[in-house]
């Protein structure tokens, strides 16, 4: 299956992935690979068509109370930066993808 | 030996077992064992676990060890809470050894793949331990630890298991929590048990399934009652699958698997021919579902809320990209992009309904086999026996065949074990088990009679 590097570019934009430009070609020629690897499945029969539910019968609604949250410590204590309450972040590049 | 003494002897073997050893073992420290010792003499001595040492994969969360994911993202991490399988494991008496190295993010079935180097197979340290949980498989084939837990997503404990000659119990999907477990696959996820022999994994997983509400997917059926084995499987059918048996199945595995089908037959199983058809669809299924999950699941490892932060940048969006370019390896990467691409507009139809698709396939091929009066189904672990570190790592699909034969259980949600038959070489190899959902008692039953009954040391000729 052809996949391009500027098309693994794109993904890794999507996937908010900082990728080295060098790393492109052999990232290109792994996901080719895989692709190719995976590509083999068949379409889907109407044998297969419907949901497939793995595990419990069905996904039990918890009472809709608010539980204390059992952390042993505070946000502050493992986020890169806390301040009142808040993680604090760079601001946001200005309309970047408007 | 007092528990004290027994801690004491288990950090002396940790030591060992460290980066210049066979690289297994992560956090530990002699003061936090001796404060686990503590705590389990204070508690009573007929609790199940007593005293047992036990290794956690470093991708299950403890208040009092980092939690890295074997991953730069996570380096230094300390989790504020204690998974749910740690909080039964001590209610039971279990002394929390140490932290094992694994696979980033449970990526991976060699544990080269691992930002803190690679694991060493404790029988011959030019091979790998399998992977993901390999750090937990070869801390327990060393000896160093009884038992530990692993998690599997697709085959990441029964795959090592085998190639270190240890039992590996993989449980049905929401048998045990998985509250505390760093998230992969969320459809897939499961964390599993090795121990040295197969009523030690038993009783290990006696102490951590059950039904958790903290986990939305764990399961509300009552806990498993396990039984002691028996000497006898007398009126277990045991299904073979053809599938499993390609023409080019190494010669040594063939002949381990005929001689244990042999042993089957002796203790009064009735041992008989099935055909699981979608098999082969079960590796490239894996490899779209998985990625594509965990594309979801580690899109939270921005660099605001924990984990990596890359320094000096100007933006948000820099923010995101930098903290996570730097702070994942090459195969999460790959797996991300992977599954970011399987999933982005035009190619979900082509990919991931397919992968859907396949894995109902799957899952009813062995609902026919089951429905049809098989109890049980018996496989090879793995393709081959452990294999040289380096052989797989520039082709990445050579490495996901690997799982070949463990992955369709996990796409079906099934419990399996792999338990060694036999060695290749020196080399262990490992057999399958795979029961119907939840029926971990039938399957460790039927383990139990078997590996008394099998020659793990024998050579498969």
């Amino acid at each position: 299956m052809r996949v391009t590097a500027a098309e693994v570019a794109r993904i890794a934009a999507l996937a908010e992935l900082a990728v080295d430009p060098a790393e492109l070609p052999r990232l290109t020629e792994d996901l080719e690979r895989i692709l190719d690897f995976v590509a083999r499945l068949p379409e889907p029969s109407a044998e297969a068509s419907g949901d497939i539910r793995i595990g419990a019968e069905r996904l039990v609604l918890r009472d809709d109370v608010v539980l204390p949250s059992g952390l042993a410590r505070p946000p502050a204590d493992f986020a890169p930066e806390f301040v009142d309450g808040f993680f604090v972040v760079p601001r946001l590049e200005a309309m970047e993808d408007a | 030996m007092s528990v004290r003494a027994a801690a004491a002897s288990v950090a002396e073997r940790l030591a060992a077992a460290g980066p210049r050893g066979l690289n297994a073992a992560l956090a530990w420290s002699k003061e936090a064992l001796a404060a686990e010792a503590d705590r389990v003499d204070a508690l009573p001595r007929h609790l199940p676990l007593h005293g047992l040492p036990i290794a956690l994969k470093d991708n299950i969360v403890t208040t009092e060890l980092d939690t890295t994911c074997g991953s730069r993202m996570l380096e230094g991490y300390r989790s504020p809470f204690d998974a749910t399988v740690v909080t039964r494991l001590r209610a039971a008496g279990a002394l929390i050894a140490c932290k094992s190295n694994l696979d980033e993010f449970a990526m991976g079935s060699s544990t080269e793949h691992s930002a803190f180097g690679r694991v060493l197979h404790p029988l011959d340290p030019e091979r790998v331990p399998g992977g993901s949980s390999g750090g937990s498989a070869a801390l327990v084939a060393a000896g160093v630890v009884s038992a530990a837990l692993g998690s599997e997503t697709g085959g990441s404990v029964r795959q090592p298991a085998s190639f270190c000659g240890i039992v590996g119990l993989k449980p049905s999907y929401g048998r045990v929590s998985r509250y505390g477990l760093v998230a992969f696959g969320s459809s897939l996820d499961c964390v599993a048990v090795f121990g040295r022999t197969v009523g030690e994994a038993a009783r290990v997983f006696g102490a951590i399934a059950g039904h958790d509400p903290r986990d939305p997917t764990s399961v509300g059926a009552p806990p498993p009652v396990l039984r002691p084995a028996s000497g006898s499987l007398q009126g277990i059918r045991v299904g073979v699958p053809a599938e499993y048996f390609p023409a080019d199945l190494d010669p040594a595995v063939r002949a381990a698997c005929d001689r244990t089908l042999e042993q089957l037959r002796e203790l009064g199983a009735t041992v008989t021919p099935v055909s699981l058809p979608h098999s082969e669809l079960a590796v490239p299924a894996y490899y779209i579902l998985a990625p594509a999950e965990a594309a979801a699941n580690l899109a939270r490892y921005d660099g605001v809320r924990y984990g990596r932060r890359a320094p000096g940048v100007a933006d948000l969006r820099s923010l995101y990209r930098e903290s996570r370019g730097q702070g994942f390896g090459p195969e999460v990467r790959r797996r991300i992009l992977l599954g970011t691409y399987v999933l982005s507009a035009g190619y979900a139809e082509a990919f991931y309904r397919r992968a859907q698709a396949a894995r109902r396939l799957i899952a009813d091929d062995f609902a026919r086999a089951f429905g049809a009066g098989v109890d049980l189904l018996f496989t090879p672990t793995t393709p081959t026996p452990a294999f040289r570190a380096g052989e797989k790592t520039a082709d990445p699909v050579a490495m996901y065949r690997a799982d070949v034969f463990v992955c369709p259980a996990s796409l079906a949600g099934l419990p399996a074990l792999s338990l060694p038959i036999g060695r290749s070489e020196g080399l262990p190899l490992g057999g399958q088990l795979i029961a119907p959902y939840l029926a971990e008692p039938d399957l460790l039953a039927a383990a139990g009679a078997l590996e008394a009954a099998l020659d793990p040391a024998a050579e498969a000729r």
